[in-house]
């Protein structure tokens, strides 16, 4: 099992990347293609030279942040992230991991893996923490920003063939994101998707913003941009909600006696519990390969998270799964 | 700059080309290829979006590069293709055809 991980994207890349990389191969047994300009990549590896369990693969460029999606994968051949997704294809990966550009990942990973039959357009499955609870998955978390009802359609089976394996739920429930739970409420795109939706296996309807943190229901649907948006919202509130509990037990002698007990379970149970790091990543659910694609200011540890979904995607044969479940629903669209 | 030809190919006409364009961006749209006509615009008519049009260019360029050396697509040029024919009409006069 070997995972290529794209040395150059994120935030603190290469150096947190490749710390990441190297302590993945030690704590889960996979090996992994580091790929990225050899000499950058060299510079993070102890005495510069890959241990055992890591190779490298060299390239020329890096597509940034701020470069277009799609053109950046044409124009930028020789990327990282490109390379990263060509290893996979040629079979020299068996997964791939990006904390780059989210658009480029994608495109890379759709390009070079090509599309599941059936599937017009990725998304990216996140889990979701729920105090006292199992996960659920946000689908889209922001691969796909422009969407069309027929698109959501496909998340919501991709989403429900992917929480069988991720949260090992037999029967997925599927819940569509919308200013209320009424089939009525939402823009035209949440009506149109909801009458798609309707009487699908699992579909609960409507679900609002306040239901993101309480598991109900097991995948919550919605495009790339609103689901972005909700996910980087959730990040800033509890990180806001967790800046005020600090200080309100600083703020008086007594508090600050009591924070001696309550701080050390606040900082080991709760931060760590909420930290977009814990879970690593999110699976690019729709393309013909398995690519986790990681938030930009991945960590280490974020990384060794990712490679360790990545893992457990390649073993749990999930675009397999993926590709069963949208079969049936492609032959009856074929049909038509 | 057209494309180099190999000898043993003769130069793509348009309805070639056509039949190929309308064969791939089937594949890529999962529509029915009679949808893909000539006059067909691809942004209105058949919802194709620039990841899509991305897709049809890779693919174009890998079955053509095999006939024709080089054979590549300006991305600086598909912001003017509007409608299948214009593809049809580019593609054919980078091949080294006519497009009338």
């Amino acid at each position: 099992m070997r995972v290529a991980v794209d040395a150059m994207g994120g935030d603190f890349a290469p150096s947190a990347i490749v710390a990441g990389a190297l302590e993945a191969v030690e704590a889960l047994g996979v090996e992994v293609l580091l790929v990225g300009p050899e000499a950058a990549v060299r510079a993070e590896l102890p005495g510069g030279e890959p241990p055992a369990g890591v190779e490298l693969l060299d390239c020329s460029q890096v597509i940034a942040m701020h470069d277009e999606p799609g053109a950046s994968v044409r124009t930028k051949k020789d990327a990282s992230i490109v390379r990263g997704a060509e290893a996979v294809r040629d079979g020299r990966a068996d997964a791939m991991v990006g904390a780059g550009n989210t658009g480029a990942t994608m495109a890379a990973a759709l390009l070079r893996f090509g599309r599941i039959r059936g599937v017009a357009r990725p998304a990216i499955a996140v889990p979701v923490p729920v105090p006292f609870g199992r996960p659920h998955l946000l689908v889209d978390a922001g691969a796909t920003v422009d969407c069309s009802p027929e698109w959501l359609a496909q998340f919501a089976l991709l989403g429900r063939a992917y929480a069988r394996l991720r949260l090992g739920v037999d029967d997925p429930t599927v819940g569509l994101l919308s200013n209320g739970e009424e089939p009525g409420k939402g823009d035209e795109l949440r009506k149109k998707t909801f009458a798609l939706l309707d009487g699908m296996p699992g579909f609960v309807g409507n679900v609002e913003g306040r239901d993101l943190m309480t598991g109900r229901p097991d995948v919550v649907v919605t495009d790339g941009f609103t689901g972005n948006v909700a996910l980087k919202t959730m990040e800033g509130a509890l990180q806001a909600a967790a800046g005020l509990v600090f200080t309100v037990l600083g703020s008086t002698d007594e508090a600050r006696a009591a924070s001696e007990v309550v701080a050390p379970m606040l900082l080991q149970g709760v931060t760590d519990y909420l930290d977009p790091d814990t879970v690593g990543g999110g699976l690019l659910l729709g393309v013909d390969g398995v690519c986790v694609i990681s938030h930009g200011s991945s960590s280490a540890r974020a990384i060794v998270n990712a490679i360790a979904l990545a893992d457990d995607c390649v073993q749990g044969e999930v675009v397999a799964s993926m590709k069963r479940a949208i079969e049936p629903e492609t032959e009856r669209a074929h049909a038509r | 700059m057209p494309a180099e030809t190999h000898a043993s190919h003769d130069p793509l006409g348009p309805t070639e080309v056509h039949a190929i364009i309308r064969a791939h961006l089937g594949e890529i749209l999962e529509i029915d290829e009679a949808r893909i006509t000539l006059e067909a615009t691809f942004a209105e008519d058949l919802e194709a979006d620039s990841l899509a049009l991305i897709e049809l260019v890779e693919a174009l360029e890998e079955e053509l590069g095999e006939r024709s050396v080089g054979f590549s697509v300006d991305d600086e040029d598909l912001g003017d293709l509007k409608t299948v024919r214009d593809a049809v009409e580019y593609v054919v006069i980078r091949l080294g055809g006519s497009a009338a």
